[in-house]
């Protein structure tokens, strides 16, 4: 859960008789079971429990509640392990301490779990700023010394691509209940080469907000509907421009672009466009021919995404060339400067609790728009579909639980470290996790019960309309997957360099500036190594 | 032992043959041990024997044991004389440890292919990263930039010296204003980046200065647009951050100017026009240019507010050498390429510092 939607909760802090009436619904659910049905019983007063502490409406969990969450979802770590299995055993627990959550919220989550093993976990907490280079020079420089790893998706061609971790066990395929998994975060995410390294703890994508009182009757865009696609997004932009915003009274905007870098994660936000364009339903790769590494970043689908771009630029905000991501969700769109954008959960997060945004009551989502036309890069030729191509772009593709093959030769560590692991990605443990402020978004399909967090003391519209798009874009079946290569930010942060010489007109077209983009790219693959990134591609896309 | 050099001996060396082997034995004992788990470390790092070493340690001990061995050697061997060399030699064992050895390594960097994505690690490719820099408009366009920003540092002198007089002036309020002025400086340049780079001059439609413009008739006020316009928007807040460090010098050496000089000036006749030019600025001159060159320095260095305010942009034209070489070495794992790119900018310093401080030596001079 990101933390401000939980504050925005808080606010509407239960009342006694709604706390009474979830309690009362919670109950009447789990008594429907029967007597019949006693474990699935004990299940969902296990997840009611747990989605009371410390209960909507009584402030943020603090460490006491972490650790009581931990202890009550032993359940599937005691199914597996005998107490005091691993005593003695020392473990090292590498990841982000952002917003005093994630390393320091595992700590307290642990707790339970090391007081019951007899092991213990030893951490390496460190800003996000410094996570990427100290991960990647402890892998150049062969010291790496963690045995749990705390990572994103995108990193794992940097490590199990370089075969530094551990293959997850069966046995812990069916402690967390993988199945469960919402599409895209099943295999080939979390997996290299058949093998299966990751335990997902969170899930991430790109959707679509929007301002809905730009559209309807007698809206300034002039039409009914938000839009879908690309082009009528395109429309939209041109349509508003030189007219007043209805909320703020200042100029109306229509879609943001973020035209200026962002330590590669800038590039995400061209993505949007071009995976519409360019992700073909029949063919998984996107971004690179699978084949030879070519990029495609220069085929027409990119070049048209850039063109786009390109063709509002006069019409968006004054600096907007300035803008990065950051200040075109946080400090225009949420303060009320343009109509649509595509972002993170954060933006719903927020939309209702930053004390600067407002657009809360204004504010409606959807999945990523589509386009009239895609591309295919199989026959080189534009393709014009019965229905707009969708291909919502899976940004980051959320953090997981590694373990790294330090601990593959004494197999009680091993154990131990997949046991840790485990109990984090726990599917009860996971809707504490989606619930409260953790830092992690919802990733498996019981994570999208609305009825639960209603119960809970949600707001059942704002939610199922949040999550919705979120649960829409996960599961879509032409969904845009990130390819887990090792330096693939590498790639997104020179096409920032060169995308910002395009925008600011040193390039003469939109093709030339994805020539020099792709031409940049050629050399990161020729220095990194065309043949194992050909095979590690392949491998990410499960080719 | 000349006799100059008996006056400062405390105590009467009497040093044994045994001793002095002894000592010969420590140095050149520890000498050979360092050499052998150097050697062993790097039988291990090419895979030819594995000793358990896994990684540098070993030679790093072995190291710090050859410097105590050598510094205690010198005793050993030159008694009285030794402990002399004491006062110096573990100060040369630092700096060659923390200083030289780190460049040497550094250079060796320089000259390899060595991306931490590429499986197979570091590889020396000669003078590729070279050729590589030689065609990187990026980097040559960063260094284009540089010569503007330093070029800024003539006004910045010029602000900061007006500043300087009217504080050494007998004004009201004299301390209040020194502290004043000096504040920017205390300020971090990311949070002067954050406070008036983006909140200021960017947030839409609530930033002040945006809003002060656009009353000001200014219709569509955008500082970040235009090339010209983002890099004096990056200079005036680089100026606005340091011009309060060249006033604080500059002020410094007005108070040490005799109040004399000038009143005689006065007496002969020279109104304050003419007194500034023939007796303040030529006393200053000396200041101004140490002023000039440590500034100089400092703005070389210049990355952290284009790095939080416009990561180079719009389109390169507000990029710094040190902005650029951050991005390709931290944001892109160039680690090689990176190493070449802020040597090369070294050596670019060194030489225009030297070439400069030579120049300031012979106009600093006083004239006669």
């Amino acid at each position: 859960m990101k933390e401000g939607l939980y504050q925005y909760a808080n606010s509407k802090a239960l009342t006694r008789r709604r706390l009474l009436q979830g309690a009362t619904a919670l109950g009447g659910f789990a008594a429907m079971g029967g007597l019949s049905a006693l474990p699935a019983r004990a299940q969902e007063d296990l997840r009611a429990q747990l989605l009371a502490i410390p209960g909507v409406g009584n402030g943020s969990p603090t460490e006491a509640d972490w650790q009581k969450v931990g202890e009550l979802c032993l359940g599937a770590t005691k199914t597996n392990v005998a107490e005091g299995e691993f005593a003695g055993v020392e473990l090292t627990f590498f990841g982000i301490n952002n917003n005093g959550l994630h390393n320091i919220l595992f700590r307290g989550l642990l707790k339970g779990w090391e007081t019951y093993t007899g092991a213990k976990i030893n951490w390496i907490d460190l800003a996000q700023a410094d996570y990427n280079p100290r991960l990647q020079q402890s892998i150049a420089t062969g010291t790496v010394d963690f045995d749990i790893l705390a990572m994103g998706a995108p990193l794992e061609g940097d490590t199990a691509g370089q075969g530094l971790l551990d293959e997850m066990p069966d046995w812990v395929k069916t402690q967390i209940d993988m199945d469960d998994y919402v599409s895209y975060l099943k295999a080939p995410v979390g997996t290299w080469a058949g093998k299966t390294y990751r335990i997902t703890i969170d899930g991430d994508c790109h959707t679509f907000a929007y301002r809905k009182d730009y559209f309807g009757d007698g809206a300034i865009s002039g039409m009914a509907e938000a839009p879908t696609t690309w082009q009528q997004v395109q429309t939209v932009s041109q349509a508003v421009a030189g007219q007043t915003d209805p909320l703020t009274g200042s100029p109306a905007y229509g879609y943001l672009d973020p035209l200026k870098g962002w330590g590669g994660f800038g590039f995400y936000f061209l993505e949007d466009r071009a995976s519409a364009y360019a992700k073909h339903p029949d063919d998984p790769a996107w971004l690179f021919d699978a084949d030879t590494m070519k990029p495609r970043v220069n085929n027409p689908a990119w070049v048209q995404a850039i063109q786009d771009v390109m063709d509002t630029m006069a019409v968006l905000p004054p600096d907007q060339i300035n803008a990065d991501p950051g200040t075109t969700g946080f400090q225009q769109f949420l303060a009320g400067t343009g109509s649509m954008l595509c972002w993170w959960g954060d933006i719903g997060s927020n939309a209702r609790t930053s004390d600067t945004s407002v657009v809360g009551d204004v504010i409606g989502f959807s999945i990523n728009p589509g386009s009239d036309k895609v591309y295919n890069s199989k026959t080189s030729a534009w393709e014009t579909p019965a229905t707009p191509n969708f291909a919502p772009n899976m940004a980051f593709l959320g953090w997981g639980v590694y373990v790294t093959n330090r601990v593959s030769a004494d197999e009680v560590k091993r154990k131990a470290a997949w046991s840790a692991a485990a109990h984090l990605g726990g599917k009860d443990l996971s809707l504490w996790m989606a619930a409260y402020p953790s830092g992690f978004q919802p990733y498996r399909n019981s994570h999208f019960m609305y009825d639960e967090w209603a119960a809970a003391g949600y707001d059942k519209d704002f939610v199922a309309d949040y999550l919705g798009s979120n649960a829409d874009s996960y599961n879509h079946p032409n969904a845009a997957i990130e390819p887990r290569i090792p330096g693939i930010f590498q790639y997104y942060s020179v096409a920032e360099d060169e995308l910002a010489k395009g925008y600011a007109g040193t390039y003469a077209s939109a093709q030339e500036t994805a020539d020099a983009i792709a031409a940049a790219w050629e050399k990161i693959t020729d220095q990194i190594g065309r043949d194992s990134q050909i095979a590690l591609y392949k491998a990410s896309l499960g080719l | 032992m000349s006799g100059g050099d008996l006056l400062h001996v405390v105590t009467n060396d009497d040093i044994s043959k045994g001793r002095r082997a002894f000592g010969r034995a420590l140095i050149w004992g520890s000498g050979a041990l360092m050499l052998l788990v150097g050697l062993a470390q790097w039988a291990q790092l090419e895979g030819i024997s594995s000793f358990g070493f896994p990684n540098w340690r070993p030679t790093l001990y072995a190291y710090c044991l050859w410097a105590t061995c050598l510094c205690w050697g010198q005793v050993l061997i030159n008694g009285e004389q030794g402990k002399r060399t004491l006062f110096v030699l573990p100060a040369a064992l630092f700096v060659i440890s923390l200083t030289v050895f780190p460049l040497l390594f550094g250079m060796v960097i320089a000259f390899s292919n060595w991306n931490l994505s590429n499986p197979d690690g570091r590889q020396f490719n000669g003078l590729d990263n070279v050729r590589q820099m030689l065609a990187d408009p990026f980097y040559w366009n960063a260094m284009g930039n540089m010569v503007w920003y330093c070029a800024a540092i003539l006004v910045e002198y010029a602000i900061a010296f007006a500043l300087a007089l009217a504080l050494n002036a007998e004004i009201r309020a004299r301390k209040f204003f020194r502290v004043a002025f000096l504040l920017p400086l205390m300020l971090s340049p990311v949070a002067v980046s954050w406070m008036i780079g983006k909140s200021m001059l960017v947030i839409q439609p609530a930033g002040p200065i945006i809003r002060l413009m656009r009353t000001l008739g200014w219709e569509n006020p955008s500082f970040y647009s235009s090339p010209w316009m983002a890099k004096l928007t990056i200079m005036m807040m680089d100026a606005w951050t340091y011009i309060p460090f060249m006033m604080i010098m500059i002020l410094a050496g007005l108070q040490s100017i005799p109040k004399e000089l000038n009143e005689a000036a006065k007496v002969d006749g020279a109104n304050p026009w003419r007194a500034f030019w023939e007796v303040t600025f030529p006393l200053m001159l000396p200041v101004s240019i140490t002023a000039i060159l440590i500034r100089i320095i400092f703005k070389l260095k210049l990355a952290d507010i284009v790095i939080a305010v416009t990561s180079g942009g719009p389109g390169g034209a507000t990029d710094t050498v040190t902005s650029f070489i951050f991005r390709e070495y931290r944001d892109r794992s160039n680690v090689g390429y990176g190493t070449l790119l802020a040597m090369v900018y070294l050596v670019i310093i060194i030489i225009a510092m030297t070439a400069l401080m030579k120049l300031a030596e012979r106009y600093a001079r006083p004239r006669t």
